[in-house]
């Protein structure tokens, strides 16, 4: 009995220890893996650059129904696809559904950049102050502001009036009030100014630290295009006047090529995305989803390449408007024929000229589909420029987003609007674009031949041609095969319905 | 493996029947446990041998047998009574009641109570019924047989069913109840063998559950292992079946005639020439020359009638201090999809022991070790077969580039993807290495006079999934596919340690049981993950020995990791739990019971650390009144309870901004870079349900008829829900959101014995559940599912509630479309005859997201089932029916042509469509009208009734029992046939009514099961 007495008294003991000492510190291990910025140690200041390129990756990570969300409204480009994406199809002839995914999607994708990038900017600036280089960090800020006035400009353009965030935190933006259009513009062009001293004076493929990415000609052409939608063409010839008188840009030669393999960081590029496939055949690799303008049925040089959905299809008014000036190198670079496109073009084009083929200069024949008449060229990448071993459409092609020739263009517009400028005539920079196209030059343009040359130039390119129409009132235009477009209600899509729900100031405005 | 089975059986029967002894006369008498008095009629025979007698009037029996037999008592309405002789003269037994079950013991979690003193709502499932069903979890066996909780098949080799105890009380999880294996936590039991459980105790109510406090959220399930008897001789039991899975209701499709007639209904110019190509590449039909010379039933090519097989033999037993049970199982179950491997096979071994070491110390272990080979079968190959058309052959030796094997690709007839599932079936190897371990040790010390005991239990739980994908090179004729592998391998380390006291007394009238404890959890889990490409040598069906990544020409830098997945199935963790509780049950004079517990749970997986979760409950025994004196009510219990649960079942959350990292190229270089996310998730408040439970229990007619009754409120308060931040694409959660679930739970059974020989038994069950929405932290509702197939959760709504326009028939005429719809908008939106109608909900003539209504929710208002049993002689009946009555489904088969509209239909459809002059009886679209995007909005065309009836089981066997052959006595057997889901009815336009979340796109089929089984005991 007095060893059972022992054991209790053991027992009870242990058991009360237990109770007591139970280790409540263990409540306290962290999560597994979870970086708390609170955490940062903001003296390793070789981390700073870390968030610059972060805000890169962030800017060119995008979904694919971004772009044409964007881009699909002009008399250029057609949604195709055609069964699929209803509502894509609807917006491209102007009846637009609050609740179409893609425009909360492409809402929220170009929104979360501007927040991420405000993040961004906070972090460099604790970097700063915690002792890294004030010349850098400055210089990284205003590439950050670049990006960010690329964003506002194509936010204001789909929407009108729109918020501006005013910090890192979402939920912030409560109580922000909507800023008008001009607003918009008027705050890209500002954080321009703000940005331009700071950028390098070189061409993007000059820079050494990040090649390809922002300078200051990136921020004077997103302060022309801002300037642009505000009408103030001083300022337009201004800014682009200054890239021009730079020197450091030329239009690639070889249009065709210029959407190819020779187009990655050229030296007419001011701005685009960057994709890569590392030169490897499989494995990593960072692509646009090129699939949205592959061909449903092709067959391509290189035997085993992918196609893709058959969207982006250009319209037969651009195609009749480009073989009617006989502008064949643009033509047969930004539109791809398949056999029932062409056999459409001859019934209204008897004597259509037998160059146009379903076979691309690469040797990839783009066979007949039930989405579409045509293919997207500037879109397409050969098959035959795929790394061996990769397959998906448009794998390690670039998003080309600002060219010299629009810089080019845009200053012709404000100089045929009334501004002048030293640096080049109107003439000048339209004929430089038209000779590298192979067509002869004009003299004494008109506003109206420099929006048909940025027609002939940009077609299926960024919305150029939509908001063109619609800043210089041109919106007849708009309303071909079928659709009516509306200045009154169409301009801008409606607000996200997803996002109405969550914020009143845009409940209140629709 | 079965043959080593059979070799032993056969070596043990000749091993038995040669075993003599002397023989003796027994005499004795046999009483009632709960009135003492004396049990005539009852059996009483030799175990393994051919005497048998009865007991008379006054209970007594007398008869011959050896000093080292088993005697058997056997009484229907009593539990089987087996007592050793042990050389005795005069063995007395007391037969324990089994009809009422109010004296059996339940498990409760930290202890055991009387059935008859439960204030809570407790429902106990045992072997006999838990073995009835074939299959490889045993959740599936509860089918119908537990009112309140909703089992959804899943018909894959090895998968899980889904189990829902009272509806969805979190936004997070699968609602997956906690499993609490003898003392250990799991989320899933597909390790155990069915046949290895002796119970499973659903906790229904808070109150039961909430001595589990922050893990019981979701309900609590107790199993309880099979376990040996003290001073019982040993046997030896084989058990095992063997069936067939045959593919059921399987769904038809259009065939080569009526997709051809649809496709030119369409009058789709594009759509016709593709079915010229097939008539051009195929060649014309000789029946009907505007037919192509193919007419494929895919779902026909793609599955066969597959066998199923488990064995399990085990050795049980026990003697004055030590009792065991030790046994093992194989499991095998072959998947229903042709081509590519599919099956499952499992083994299990399990040791569980305790022993008497001293007086005052009892020791026990338990050791169950489960291992398994699962090939998982592709379900897009499931989803192809939907939407294959019916024109393309499954070969097609016109397709040169394909390699190695000639498939036909409906890209060669211009169709948007290759379609043949064949692709997937023949190109691609999934295969899962499972392996569990459950290792559990206890001490009970006897503090004082077997009132106060302190037990000790630590329970680790190892588990280890390793899974491998393998993508073969091939070519389908026109796009070139490499080679890859994907490995993934998690190991779960967890374990949990408990220490409590147990006191249990009683003075006079009064009883009292007192729980007080503490105990330490943690969960530690590791994975690592890799994708490798171009594998070289590629890799063979043939040569499965270079399957490695070490043969991976390439990496996806982004497809290796080992902190989480992409997808954030499986994340790293590292989680600590402490906890104490206590319980109080008092119970008066069997007439006022009363019932307590508490729990405090601290944890580091959220910002809120530390948790008390409490339950009261009382019960009222009317029948033990004295005024109580109802003819023909034996028993009748009143009770009533409140608890709170939390749920810790949802991802951690971090608490403040992070920085991610995110990569990118500049220059053809891969870069990281890092980004600041200002959102994220804050839990500051548990998951806490409350519910308020309000039951009865009674017992009727000689307690021949048994009554069960339930009703619940189940709120739910401070649920983790994501709200969405402005313009952000990111959600971050908070503890705001609120759900109810109520409902009713009845359980009806007879049973009787007519005669000595034939007994019968009948019952049924029945449950409603309500489940609806109540917060959402100031938004009106949540979105879930797709844009295109919107569900939403919205307030005063069911959970995920399908979410779109109301179909109110189809357009015949142009003057009924323009006496609906404001003109402009018919001729924007092009609305022609053979349309749907959209109701208007708001009357404005127009149907934009305005017109969205709730179309109906997946959770089932009502789930039901009844059992029905015979047994005469040696013969025994049962079977069951089930069904789940008021819950929708989304067709999203038919509903993937709203993204690739050159694909088959289903032959419901394809003959049901509108034409001119042909009214839609179905309310189905015109053919043309099928591929325009009015028609394609999420609508109820898309969201079908699922509800359904099943014959669930249905099993006949037959007892050998005291057999003699050739003078050998033949060991206890019995045969057993039984036929699972012979039958199911339903009108869903799919293959079967059951989904778990309700959208049925690739889901597999479930099959019905015919097996015979044998059952030996030694």
């Amino acid at each position: 009995m007095k060893a059972i007495r022992n054991i209790q008294y053991v027992a009870v003991v242990f058991f009360s220890l237990l109770l007591g000492t139970s280790c409540s510190g263990l409540l306290d291990e962290p999560l597994e893996n979870q970086q708390i910025a609170e955490g940062t140690d903001y003296t390793q200041t070789q981390n700073m650059v870390l968030m610059l390129h972060g805000a890169y990756n962030q800017f060119y990570d995008f979904g694919w129904e971004v772009y044409p969300v964007i881009s699909v409204r002009g008399d250029d480009i057609n949604a195709g696809g055609l069964g699929d994406q209803p509502l894509l199809a609807d917006a491209d002839r102007f009846q637009y559904d609050r609740n179409f995914w893609a425009l909360n999607n492409s809402w929220t994708s170009l929104y979360s950049d501007l927040i991420y990038w405000q993040g961004a900017i906070e972090e460099i600036q604790k970097y700063q102050e915690a002792g890294a280089n004030a010349t850098s960090a400055q210089q990284y800020i205003a590439e950050i502001k670049v990006m960010q006035g690329f964003n506002f400009l194509q936010l204001a353009r789909l929407w009108g009036r729109i918020l501006i965030p005013p910090s890192s935190q979402p939920r912030d933006l409560f109580n922000e009030e909507l800023v008008s259009f001009e607003g918009v513009m008027q705050h890209v062009s500002a954080l321009m100014d703000e940005a331009i001293p700071l950028l390098p004076t070189v061409r993007p493929n000059q820079r050494s630290d990040v090649r390809g990415g922002v300078t200051r000609f990136t921020a004077l052409a997103i302060k022309a295009m801002a300037n642009l939608e505000l009408k103030n063409y001083p300022a337009v010839a201004e800014a682009t006047g200054q890239v021009i008188n730079s020197g450091l840009f030329r239009l690639e030669p070889d249009f065709y090529h210029l959407f190819k393999l020779r187009g990655k960081l050229n030296d007419e590029n001011l701005l685009e995305f960057q994709y890569s496939d590392y030169g490897t055949g499989s494995g990593a690799s960072n692509n646009f989803l090129w699939d949205f303008f592959g061909p449903t049925s092709w067959t391509p040089a290189r035997n085993g390449a992918s196609g893709g959905w058959g969207f982006w299809e250009p319209s037969m008014k651009y195609i009749r408007f480009m073989l009617d000036r006989g502008d064949r190198e643009r033509l047969e670079t930004t539109v791809i024929f398949t056999p029932d496109g062409i056999a459409d073009l001859r019934d209204a084009y008897p004597n259509l000229p037998n160059w146009i083929s379903n076979v691309t200069p690469n040797g990839d024949v783009f066979n007949n589909s039930v989405r579409t008449k045509f293919y997207s060229g500037k879109h397409y990448w050969p098959s035959n420029m795929l790394t061996q071993g990769r397959t998906a459409y448009g794998n390690n092609k670039n998003l080309t987003c600002i060219r010299y020739a629009e810089v080019l263009l845009m200053h012709a517009e404000a100089l045929t609007n009334g501004a002048t400028s030293s640096v080049m005539t109107a003439d000048a920079a339209v004929n430089e674009v038209r000779s590298r196209a192979g067509l002869g030059a004009l003299s004494g343009v008109t506003l109206n031949q420099v929006l048909d040359e940025k027609l002939a130039e940009f077609a299926a390119e960024w919305g150029i041609r939509f908001f063109d129409a619609v800043r210089h009132d041109r919106t007849t235009e708009l309303s071909y095969e079928g659709r009516t477009y509306d200045p009154a209600s169409d301009r801008y899509f409606p607000y996200p319905l997803a996002q109405q729900d969550i914020l009143p100031q845009l409940r209140d405005e629709n | 493996m079965r043959k080593l089975f059979t070799c032993c059986l056969v070596s043990l029967c000749m091993w038995t029947a040669v075993a003599h002894a002397q023989q003796n006369r027994v005499s004795g008498k046999v009483t009632d446990a709960l009135t003492a008095g004396a049990l005539p009629g009852v059996t009483v025979m030799v175990k393994g041998g051919t005497t048998a007698t009865q007991t008379d009037a006054e209970g007594n029996y007398s008869i011959e047998a050896a000093g080292t037999d088993v005697l058997v008592f056997r009484s229907l309405g009593y539990a089987l009574q087996e007592i050793l002789v042990a050389n005795q003269t005069i063995v007395n037994a007391v037969m324990e009641g089994e009809g009422t079950e109010l004296e059996e013991v339940v498990v409760v979690g930290y202890g055991t109570q009387r059935q008859r003193d439960l204030t809570t709502a407790v429902t106990t499932i045992r072997a006999d019924d838990i073995a009835k069903t074939p299959t490889t979890n045993a959740m599936q066996s509860l089918q119908g047989r537990v009112a309140g909780v909703q089992i959804v098949s899943n018909g894959a080799p090895g998968a899980s069913p889904t189990v829902r105890l009272r509806g969805i009380g979190s936004f997070e999880g699968n609602s997956a109840p906690l499993y609490v294996v003898d003392g250990m936590f799991f989320d899933n039991i597909d390790f155990l063998n069915p046949n290895d459980i002796e119970t499973i105790n659903v906790l229904k109510d808070a109150s039961a559950a909430a001595i589990y406090g922050v893990r019981a959220g979701n309900g609590v399930i107790l199993i309880e292992t099979k376990s040996g008897a003290y001073n019982k001789p040993g046997e030896i039991v084989y058990d095992g079946y063997y069936g067939i899975q045959n593919p059921q209701n399987v769904l038809k499709m259009a065939n080569a005639q009526q997709f051809v007639q649809y496709i030119r209904e369409t009058e789709s110019p594009s759509d016709i020439a593709l079915v010229d190509n097939a008539i051009q590449r195929y060649g014309r039909s000789r029946i009907d020359p505007n037919l192509p010379d193919v007419n494929t039933d895919w779902y026909r090519e793609i599955m066969s009638p597959t066998p199923i097989q488990n064995h399990n033999l085990s050795f049980n037993g026990g003697g004055e201090s030590t009792r065991y049970s030790i046994g093992g199982s194989y499991f095998n179950q072959e998947g229903l999809l042709n081509v590519q491997r599919n099956d499952y096979r499992r083994m299990n071994f399990r040791v569980k022991v305790d022993s008497k070491v001293k007086e005052w110390l009892n020791v026990g272990g338990n050791f169950n070790v489960s291992t398994a080979r699962q090939y998982n079968g592709e379900n897009t190959a499931w989803f192809r077969a939907y939407f294959a058309v019916p024109i393309l052959p499954i070969y097609d030796e016109g397709n040169t580039d394909a390699y190695p094997v000639k498939y036909a690709n409906a890209r060669d007839l211009e169709y948007r993807s290759s379609q043949n599932p064949f692709f997937p079936l023949e190109y691609i190897d999934n295969r899962n290495h499972v392996a569990k371990v459950l290792g559990n040790f206890h001490a009970e010390i006897n503090l004082w006079e077997d009132k106060l005991k302190y037990r000790a239990q630590y329970n680790y739980g190892l588990s280890f999934i390793n899974t491998r994908r393998v993508d073969f090179e091939h070519h389908d004729g026109l796009t070139q596919h490499q080679s890859a592998i994907r490995r993934r391998n998690t190991s779960d380390y967890d374990q949990v340690w408990d220490n409590f006291l147990t006191y249990d007394d009683s003075f006079g009238k009064h009883k009292l049981n007192v729980v007080a404890g503490q105990s330490y959890r943690s969960e530690y889990s590791e994975l690592l993950y890799a994708r490798g490409t171009l594998i070289n040598p590629a890799p063979s069906r043939a040569a499965e020995q270079y399957w490695y990544l070490a043969n991976a020409r390439e990496f996806d830098v982004s497809g290796i990791g080992d902190a989480n997945d992409s997808d954030y199935s499986s994340i790293n963790a590292n989680l600590q739990f402490l906890s104490f509780f206590g319980r109080a049950a008092y119970n008066y004079d069997d007439r006022y019971l009363l019932y307590a517990t508490v729990r405090r749970d601290g944890n580091n997986k959220f910002q809120k650390k530390w948790g008390n979760f409490a339950t009261v409950g009382a019960g009222w025994v009317l029948s033990e009144e004295d005024f109580f004196d109802i003819e023909g009510i034996n028993f009748l219990k009143l009770r009533a309870s409140w608890g709170q649960l939390g749920n810790d079942a949802i991802r951690p959350s971090v608490g403040l901004p992070t920085v991610e990292e995110n990569n990118g190229a500049i220059d053809g270089v891969r870069i990281i870079g890092r980004r600041l996310n200002p959102t994220f998730d804050l839990i500051t408040q548990w998951e806490t349900t409350v519910e308020r439970n309000f039951g009865l229990d009674a017992q009727f007619l000689n307690n021949r008829l048994s009554l069960e009754a339930d009703y619940f409120v189940r709120d739910t308060r401070n649920l983790a829900v994501s709200i969405i931040p402005p313009m952000f694409a990111s959600s971050e959660r908070r503890s705001v959101g609120e759900i109810r679930n109520k409902g009713l739970e009845l359980n009806l059974n007879w049973r009787d014995n007519l005669s000595e020989d034939f007994s019968y038994n009948i019952g049924g069950n029945i449950a409603t559940l309500n489940n609806q929405v109540l917060g959402l932290g100031g938004a009106d509702g949540l979105n879930a599912g797709s844009a295109e197939f919107r569900q939403r959760s919205i307030i005063g709504q069911p959970y995920q509630a399908f979410f779109g326009y109301e179909v109110a028939g189809v357009f015949d005429t142009e003057q009924q479309i323009a006496s609906m719809y404001d003109e402009d908008f018919i001729v924007a939106e092009e609305i022609v005859p053979g349309d749907l109608i959209f109701k208007d909900q708001n009357g404005d003539r127009i149907i934009d997201d305005r017109d969205r209504v709730v179309l109906g929710s997946y959770l089932p208002d009502f789930t039901w089932g009844a059992n029905l049993g015979f047994r005469y002689k040696k013969l025994e009946f049962a079977a069951l029916l089930q069904g789940q009555m008021g819950y929708h489904l989304l067709n999203r088969k038919r509903g993937e042509m709203i993204f690739t509209n050159d694909t088959n239909i289903d032959a419901d459809l394809a003959t049901n469509l509108w034409g001119e002059g042909r009214p839609s009886a179905k309310n189905y679209p015109s053919a043309s009208g099928l591929r325009r995007d009015w028609n394609q909005s999420m609508s109820s065309y898309f969201v079908e009734e699922g509800s359904y009836f099943r014959l669930q089981n249905v099993r006949l066997s037959y007892s050998l029992l005291g057999r003699e052959i050739n003078g050998i006595a033949w060991p206890e057997t019995r045969l057993t046939l039984t036929a699972e889901r012979p039958l199911t009815v339903f009108k869903y336009n799919g293959f079967n009514p059951e989904v778990a979340d309700g959208v049925d796109r690739e889901v597999y089929p479930i099959p019905a099961i015919y097996t015979l089984g044998i059952t030996i005991k030694l």
